[in-house]
């Protein structure tokens, strides 16, 4: 019996210890509200897993410094590694050989090899410095044990297993030589290639086992300018060049020869297309042989040729014409062509091609369909496999320009598909979602002038009835799933049936990225409901977006504008479209002649109920978009208070604008703030849909300090270009945009950027680098306005007599972060959090009661019926506060945040390299009942207290009955 | 805790129509009861006097006297009563504190209300004090005891803060100015 009462006991603890062990999201609720995608970004390199017949993975290097694998089945990350942004974790190669994938890091700094089964490192090395040129794997008597690495004035070969250099050598003639290939065909010797532009190749033997240089010959060939970009080795050691300006390859055996063999293509009756660079592409599926004999030849944008080298001849073994893209795979012993050819607008086809004898092999036909919303194709990452019967099969993975991934199974069907442009999402915006068809019908009726008593009725009873219909649908529906696994039921997002949740908590997300791929995201999925791909986009283009109509406008459809400006040429291009289906609008655009400075989105509308939208060029004239006359008009009317201002951070110019009639524009201001000692880093103004509720603060003696809400505050950041230490500075400028009036000037000595800054309501909050404490500072500014309002209905820069009392406080904060936000809620009520991307990956609400200047030092009656937190120069970083809980986001840039229809919610997106949603409560949920809340005993324990009195009080009239009987 | 008005009347009522009713039955043999006379005059109009009755009654000045008094005592009671309640809720007041919780909120509620419904049932409390010949001085004392016993309780609001007195009270009442100046703008893109 003891033993039971132990046990009963020790089951009570574990109990109790359990329900103690609670964090900021409940177990249960992972996931319910929030997602998170990872990415890659960009895919420079690409490898499939091959030592594995049965094997699933396929490893992906990208331009974003990120290593990962994938599983080709699904498309999901097996793992990934990210590594530092920049030049210094930029991924010079990737090699593979076996289990081991080795990388070369920060153009040559490391060396780094992987367990691609796990993802675990093996080892890493820290090469000499040099910049890197090239590297590869080093055979010798059938297997791989060496890798060689070529630097601008080094060679080095390294162990495979252990990272450990065997030997390293200096190449000769470095100064006038500029190395720029390494090979090596299995017989024991490595080749250095190196080019003197214009004039000669150099080419070093060195041997493998002790680094002696063997052999150093040098070749004419006044043609040649770049190896890796003309030349490639084939067969036993034949290295072969073409050159578009003699049209002539060019072969030169490594071994024997010491002159180039010219070969025009006019005798192989080849003829390279007018304007065309032509490359050369070799094969070596196994870095302990020599390269096969075959090579493709790409002579136009859409013309390839496979050829092959016989006893000294170039033969054609196969003319691909049309042809857009060419692959070598090998399966076992076999290696074969793929060959993508254009089939008709909106599909290619894919067909293998057996590599020795050209011959096109029977059913392999893959159709690819091209996305008329995405780019062209641009890689082909093909993955060959050998068959039950020994015929090789294959999957291609494609990369189109707009940096997506389709990883594609015969006969054409798509297993998954990476947007991996999302990995640089540049700007966004949520959006509501429409009302049903039926509501909005509803609400488009009340819109609608009355035409006739009885059509109004008709019109209204067959509304009635669409409702009902989509009412019993609904039910329908709902009994129909209740009846399947709750796993089976999925919630199918489309298009179609995307309409607003009761408390507009489903919106759509839409995100603009580096590439120029649009994208519609359902926030409450993450599906990608739309994407739009925008050709010919700027290397380094400036985007704005702008949402011009909302949804609330039935029938008139939401429009989005987005403003592309290359900066190079200044000239600016806009792209109208719908944000729910991510269609071009029918809206023509206006076209933009002349530069563009800035935008600026009015809170005027047309009579199409469009916020009109102002374009100033570099003329300082103003074009307004859309420009009707009744547009005009309005402007005309309401000219004298349009103000705008323009941050040069170049000139250190700051200056202030007013409209005209005529729309042209006449300077107020300017502010210069001397670029020898400091520069403009940022401007923030306050966000246009942000409403503050509560026009004071309440003492602790019930008196009230009214806040100095002005909402055409500007705070400007300003950096010291002097970036020593003691002499550093940072600076923030408080300016009224429409007077120019300089409200607050703070400068921070001996600090650094870069500076996070959140302007919002009457408070900034920035954080800086403390070069003298050497840690990170949080600094809060308040401004208010007094005990008394100046003027408590109306708001005019141009009447503010009085300055504000300023107030600031400041903080440590452990560690660095990466991106700051303030929660957005509807009303303004809800108090307001800071959230911060940690550069660990983290994101934390860190709630703005911490950062209040008003924190006593000494605390006091009045303070703590303020309920004001007694000052505490450090901030913590509490784990429960971290919204993503374990769900990293790796190189948060940004963090958007949006109103929903609840006040107590907010929703929030982070983004980097990966996407994040979640929502937040920063004033728990007050308004709505926990989703964990018991319906059941609630509702069951009223039904039995209600009937328990029916119960009692009949029992009672029996008994009063009874008794006045007796 | 009934009130003492109510407390007042209902004593002066029972005294006034119980005597009749207390008694079962009585044989009166003594002269000058007035209640045995008019129950005579009522029942039985013609019945022959017994003997020793004398037509004229016998004044009994003392006791008339006394009766006279007590009304009058009983009435000053009653307009005295809201001002003698009011050293006890000045106790109640201070043990209860500023605090705003549940039973100081109780009290203060209990303390605002007995004086207001005293105040609504004026005229039957005025009924009440109708025999008493000081009946205004009477009923200006239980008005004014009633108005300090209300003040009381506004004190205590005002002292726990219940009253919207200050400017803070009506700050969520305050609108956002209107804009008058439309801004925007930024860097140079």
């Amino acid at each position: 019996k003891a033993v039971a009462m132990a046990k009963l006991i020790l089951l009570l603890l574990n109990w109790i210890f359990l329900c103690c062990n609670v964090a900021a999201v409940f177990e249960d609720q992972v996931g319910k509200f929030d997602w998170r995608q990872q990415y890659v970004g960009k895919v420079r390199f690409s490898h499939f897993d091959s030592h594995m017949q049965s094997s699933k993975k396929v490893l992906l290097a990208s331009e974003s410094n990120v290593f990962a694998a994938l599983n080709t089945r699904t498309g999901e990350l097996f793992w990934r590694h990210v590594d530092k942004t920049g030049p210094e974790g930029n991924i010079d190669a990737l090699l593979q050989h076996g289990q081991d994938a080795v990388l070369v890091i920060g153009n040559g700094h490391l060396l780094r090899s992987w367990d691609i089964g796990v993802g675990g490192m093996n080892w890493e090395m820290v090469l000499d410095p040099g910049s890197f040129r090239s590297a590869c794997l080093v055979g010798h008597q059938g297997a791989v044990k060496h890798l060689a690495v070529l630097k601008k004035t080094v060679i080095s070969l390294h162990y495979l297993s252990n990272g450990h250099q065997k030997w390293v050598e200096n190449l000769p003639e470095s100064e006038t030589v500029d190395f720029q290939a390494v090979y090596s065909g299995g017989n024991g010797e490595v080749y250095a290639l190196g080019v003197v532009p214009n004039s000669h190749l150099a080419i070093v033997v060195y041997s493998l086992e002790d680094g002696e240089i063997t052999k150093q010959v040098s070749v004419e060939a006044p043609w040649l300018s770049s190896i890796p970009a003309s030349c490639s080795v084939i067969s036993r050691g034949l290295l072969t060049c073409v050159d578009s300006t003699t049209m002539s390859l060019y072969t030169l055996d490594l071994h024997l020869q010491l002159e180039m063999t010219q070969i025009p293509l006019q005798t192989l009756g080849l003829d390279v297309d007018p304007g065309f660079r032509p490359s050369l592409v070799s094969h070596q599926p196994n870095p302990a042989h020599p390269p096969l004999s075959e090579f493709l030849l790409q002579l136009g944008p859409e013309h390839h040729l496979l050829l092959q080298h016989n006893d000294g001849q170039i033969v054609t073994l196969r003319d691909y014409k049309p042809a857009l893209l060419a692959s070598f795979a090998t399966a076992g012993e076999k290696t074969v062509v793929a060959v993508m050819a254009p089939k008709n607008k909106t599909a290619c086809s894919i067909n293998l091609f057996s590599a020795e004898t050209g011959r096109r092999l029977l059913e392999t036909t893959l159709i690819f369909t091209v996305d008329p919303n995405g780019g062209k194709p641009e890689k082909l990452h093909v993955q060959a496999f050998l068959k039950k019967d020994d015929s090789v099969g294959y999957r291609v993975m494609v990369q189109t320009e707009d940096h997506t991934l389709t990883f594609i199974q015969q006969p054409g069907r798509v297993m998954w598909t990476r947007e991996e442009a999302l990995s640089d999402v540049v700007t966004m915006e949520m959006v509501d979602l429409p009302l049903t068809g039926a509501q909005a019908e509803l609400e488009g009726e009340f819109g609608k002038k009355a035409d006739g008593l009885m059509s109004m009725v008709m019109k209204r009873l067959s509304s009635q009835l669409i409702m009902l219909q989509a009412w019993i649908a609904h039910l329908w529906k709902l009994f129909y799933d209740a009846r399947k696994p709750r796993s089976q039921v999925k919630n199918d997002v489309s298009i179609e049936n995307l309409s607003r949740d009761e408390f507009n908590l489903q919106k759509m997300m839409v995100l603009v990225t580096a590439s120029g791929k649009l994208f519609g995201i359902d926030s409450k999925t993450g599906d990608i409901l739309w994407k739009h791909y925008l050709e010919n986009i700027p290397l380094n283009a400036a985007f704005k977006l702008m949402v011009q109509r909302t949804t609330a406008h039935f029938p008139h459809p939401p429009q989005c504008t987005l403003l592309i400006k290359d900066k190079d040429t200044g000239l600016a291009t806009l792209h109208v479209f719908n944000p729910i289906f991510g269609r071009r609008s029918q809206v023509t655009p206006p076209a933009l002649p002349q530069p563009i400075l800035q935008s600026l989105l009015l809170p005027l509308m047309d009579q199409d109920y469009a916020k009109v939208l102002l374009l100033v060029d570099d003329q300082y004239k103003v074009s307004a978009f859309p420009s009707t006359k009744n547009v005009l008009q309005q402007l005309q009317e309401t000219a004298s208070s349009i103000f705008f201002y323009l941050a040069d951070s170049g000139q250190g110019r700051l200056s202030g604008y007013r409209l005209r009639t005529d729309l042209s524009t006449e300077q107020v201001w300017e502010v210069v703030i001397p670029t020898e000692t400091q520069k403009i880093v940022s401007i923030k103004g306050k966000r246009s849909n942000e409403h503050v509720h509560s026009q004071g603060r309440v003492m602790g003696d019930r008196s009230v300090l009214y806040k100095y809400l002005n909402p055409n505050l500007l705070a400007v950041v300003t950096e010291s270009t002097d970036l020593h230490q003691e002499r550093s500075f940072i600076g923030i400028l408080l300016i009224d945009g429409v007077t120019g009036r300089i409200i607050h000037e703070a400068v921070q000595r001996k600090a650094r950027g870069p500076v996070h800054v959140v302007h919002s309501e009457n408070w900034v909050v920035y954080e800086y680098w403390s070069t003298k404490s050497r840690r990170n500072e949080f600094s809060v500014i308040e401004l208010y306005e007094g005990m008394d309002l100046y003027n408590s209905t109306v708001f005019s820069s141009l009447d503010r007599p009085h300055a504000p009392q300023v107030l600031q406080q400041s903080y440590i904060f452990p560690s660095s972060i990466s991106t700051m936000e303030a929660t957005l809620t509807e009303k303004g009520i809800t108090s307001r959090h800071l959230l911060v991307g940690l550069p660990s990956g983290g994101i934390l609400s860190l709630p703005k009661m911490f950062l209040d200047p008003r924190r006593p030092e000494v605390i006091s009656e009045q303070s703590r019926e303020e309920n004001l937190i007694p000052y505490a120069p450090e901030l913590i970083i509490r784990t429960e506060w971290f919204i993503n809980y374990n769900q990293t986001v790796s190189r948060v840039r940004g963090i958007y945040t949006a109103p929903s229809g609840l006040e107590s919610t907010c929703l929030v997106v982070a983004y980097g390299l990966d996407i994040y949603h979640t929502r937040v409560y920063p004033s728990k949920q007050f308004d709505v009942l926990k989703d964990d809340y018991d319906y059941m005993l609630i509702s069951s324990v009223l039904f039995a207290l209600f009937f328990a009195t029916m119960i009692s009080k009949r029992l009672a009239e029996v008994k009063l009955l009874n008794r006045a009987w007796r | 805790m009934a009130s003492p008005g109510g407390q007042g009347g209902g004593a002066l009522s029972t005294r006034g129509g119980g005597g009749a009713r207390r008694m079962k039955w009585a044989l009166e043999l003594s002269v000058g009861n007035t209640r045995s006379r008019s129950d005579r005059q009522g029942g039985q109009g013609d019945v022959v006097y017994p003997i020793g009755y004398s037509e004229k009654p016998v004044p009994d000045t003392s006791i008339q006297e006394t009766d006279k008094n007590l009304v009058e005592k009983r009435c000053w009671d009653v307009a005295l009563g809201p001002l003698k309640q009011i050293p006890m809720n000045l106790f109640i007041m201070y043990m209860s504190g500023n605090t705003i919780s549940i039973f100081p909120i109780m009290m203060v509620c209990m303390m605002a209300w007995r004086p207001i419904q005293a105040l609504m049932s004026m005229s039957a409390t005025f009924k009440l004090l109708e025999s008493s010949s000081q009946q205004w001085l009477q009923g200006l004392v239980y008005l004014i005891g009633n108005l300090l016993g209300a003040a009381l309780a506004i004190y205590k609001c005002q002292s726990m803060g219940l009253l919207p007195t200050h400017s803070s009270d009506w700050l969520a009442f305050i609108e956002p100015p209107q804009r008058m100046e439309i801004m925007g703008g930024g860097m140079v893109l």
